[in-house]
């Protein structure tokens, strides 16, 4: 038995090592994709394969990166931590050392651990959780913004443009919502304007109409809300049949076309903080025209954030003449990167310096356009 | 008025709403368990096939091109109550009536599965995430002044009013008066014996079950229009505060079912109106609690005879 396992051990790791420098030795370079494909968020899973896909097939025509030929990988964790895990353990299984994902917050932040301990690159095109880059992990970077910045930039507006008398700050209790209700109302407070109410909902209520009767009759008029679309459409739909009319604002969970489709008309004018619609930007155009032509949308907001995050790998790779995740890291730390979703830098952290959101403007057809 | 009293009155309003909608679906509970002793957890799961099947009607009939408000809601009425009863009746068959007289504790996971096997199977063909309906009845009244604070009732909240209050007349006159009815009450009381006098008690029995998932449609339809969202969960959260209602009030009595419902929608507005609205379950809740320890068998039941 012993003897038996032994042997059993000497093979797998022989394997391994063959594995590995079959992968090395290759002319292809095979990035590892990994978020959801399945589960109920895989429409963002898509989002970041269609960024991700269009990024390798752009820089392959151009003919690769030092010679090599890239191939994007598909990795499902169903934005299940536990399957997150399960992935990051195969994919350096199959000798990838370079990673775009993953999706979920919950997801990425597990899984950094093992990539960071195994020397894996990894850049995640939509993880906002201020936490993941907490742990001072060097092989983790983003091309997107953190949900604390959303809050800070949410309360800049609330002082700087739309100078509200009354202000409601309202969430629905999760850690997303809850934790950027209490960074928009503190920094308010810093700015000199106190909350009259800030309270919670539970998640998945269908009526709320002893909270707007509240909202009504302290006179409120612009109410901050921390959470996702659907109880904020629904509180924006029973507010305009009880004659509430204040002016609503969110954060990026509410950005959802289904907002307009449960609130109809009651969902114009709301703001939003969103990340910028990368798609508009002038130098993607034709990246834009080549992601219809497939008959993919390329309106996502993971979209390009996902094509920057290959675009970072591949221009460090290119600067450095090399894979080496080691020096591909410090260079990314270093050098500013010139992407789909504009010039980057990065700070200590793996963070972006600056912010990738923006205020917008919601409308009842469920477009969106910057506000004012 | 003053603004305060005028305030009060909304939130009374709100909570009387709110607990007619749990006391519809409350209704349905409290039936099923009066003649048969068990409780049908895949209750809320036939309000919410309910709530789809409306609005799948009135999407296609809209789409048809008919735009009369009081033709498209009958129609939407029938087909929402035939369709909800089929599935009710199905349930029982398939779920209910082979684990009769086992352990009352199989027939309740057995209810489990059926409520989670629906809300998947609705998921999957109607996709997990939220299915809006525009306004279809919408205005209302509004009084006092609205520089101060002004109420506001919709013609919809009356309607659910009245629909329960009717409901649930209807119904326990049919139980108490009609030879169907009777034949409920002596299933209620002992099943082997009303069996023996030859009475078809499966009849009465599938019979009970149709009538439930009628009254679930009826809720469907109501609360579909009102908030005028659904998704495969809503059965899940409704069953549940519509069971805690049912059990509030005395679970197997139908006027008890109203009560409940009306007591914990109130206690829920009341408790959002004054103090920060995340503890309104807290207190809801802290009241069933506190009611159930002073009378076991809530507000309007009858003390619980053991039956052989």
């Amino acid at each position: 038995m012993n003897q038996f396992r032994k042997t059993l051990l000497g093979l797998s790791t022989a394997v391994c090592i063959m594995g590995m420098t079959a992968a090395a030795q290759a002319d292809t370079l095979k990035i590892g994709l990994a978020g959801p494909a399945t589960g109920p968020v895989a429409q963002y899973g898509d989002m970041q394969k269609i960024g991700v896909m269009a990024a390798i097939e752009d820089i392959n025509k151009a003919g690769g990166v030092n010679g090599m030929m890239l191939e994007g990988v598909i990795y499902d964790d169903a934005c299940d931590p536990k399957q997150a895990v399960a992935v990051a353990n195969k994919i350096v299984n199959d000798g990838i050392f370079h990673v775009v994902g993953h999706l979920c917050s919950s997801s990425t932040e597990p899984a950094s651990d093992i990539y960071e301990e195994e020397g894996v690159l990894m850049i995640t095109a939509a993880s906002t959780s201020p936490s993941i880059t907490e742990k001072g992990h060097q092989m983790l970077f983003r091309t997107i913004g953190l949900d604390s910045l959303q809050g800070s930039m949410a309360a800049q507006y609330i002082l700087g443009s739309a100078k509200p008398a009354r202000i409601a700050v309202i969430h629905d209790k999760q850690q997303y919502g809850e934790g950027l209700a209490t960074a928009v109302r503190d920094q308010l407070a810093e700015g000199g304007l106190k909350a009259t109410m800030f309270e919670g909902v539970t998640p998945g209520d269908k009526d709320f109409s002893a909270l707007i009767a509240k909202l009504k009759k302290e006179n409120v008029d612009f109410v901050y809300y921390g959470g996702y679309h659907p109880e904020l459409g629904l509180i924006l739909r029973q507010s305009a049949e009880k004659g509430f009319g204040a002016q609503f604002m969110g954060p990026e969970g509410i950005v959802n076309a289904d907002l307009a489709k449960i609130a109809g008309d009651a969902s114009e004018g709301v703001l939003a903080t969103a990340p910028k619609s990368f798609d508009q930007n002038a130098v993607n155009q034709a990246r834009v025209e080549a992601i219809k032509a497939k008959g993919e949308d390329p309106t996502g907001p993971f979209v390009f954030t996902a094509y920057a995050a290959v675009e970072v790998m591949t221009n460090a790779m290119t600067a450095t003449k090399s894979t080496d995740t080691e020096k591909l890291a410090a260079y990314i730390r270093a050098n500013e990167a010139d992407t789909a979703i504009g010039k980057i830098k990065y700070d200590e952290k793996g963070d972006l310096t600056e912010s990738t959101f923006l205020v917008y403007r919601l409308h009842k057809d469920g477009s969106k356009s910057p506000a004012q | 008025m003053s603004e305060f009293s005028l305030y009060l009155l909304q939130q009374l309003i709100n909570g009387l709403t709110i607990g007619s909608t749990y006391a519809l679906i409350a209704i349905g509970y409290t039936m099923v368990y009066g003649i048969i002793g068990m409780i049908n957890f895949a209750h809320g799961e036939i309000y919410m096939i309910g709530s789809y099947i409306t609005f799948i009607v009135i999407a296609g009939l809209m789409s048809m091109g008919i735009v009369s408000l009081p033709i498209i809601l009958i129609i939407a009425l029938v087909v929402a109550m035939f369709m909800a009863s089929t599935y009710g009746w199905a349930v029982e068959r398939v779920a209910y009536r082979p684990l009769r007289g086992t352990n009352r504790l199989i027939p309740l996971i057995s209810a489990i599965g059926m409520s989670i096997f629906l809300q998947n199977a609705v998921g999957i063909s109607q996709g997990f995430r939220d299915v809006a309906l525009p306004p279809m009845v919408s205005g209302g009244w509004a009084f006092g002044n609205p520089a101060d604070f002004e109420v506001t009732v919709s013609y919809m909240q009356v309607i659910i009013f009245a629909v329960t209050f009717v409901t649930m007349t209807l119904l326990t006159l049919f139980i108490s008066k009609s030879r169907m009815g009777r034949a409920c009450r002596a299933c209620a009381e002992d099943l082997g014996m009303t069996n023996l006098l030859g009475i078809n008690t499966n009849k009465v029995i599938a019979l009970t079950f149709i009538i439930g998932a009628a009254l679930a449609a009826i809720a469907g339809l109501l609360l579909g229009l009102y908030y005028g969202v659904v998704n495969p969960f809503v059965g899940f959260i409704a069953g549940l505060k519509a069971f805690t209602a049912a059990v509030l009030g005395g679970i197997g009595s139908i006027p008890g079912a109203v009560l409940g419902g009306l007591i914990l929608g109130v206690t829920e507005a009341m408790t959002a109106a004054f103090f920060p609205s995340e503890y309104k379950d807290v207190v809801a809740f802290g009241l069933l609690i506190t009611i159930l320890l002073f009378r076991p068998s809530g507000l309007l039941g009858k003390p619980e005879i053991e039956k052989v």
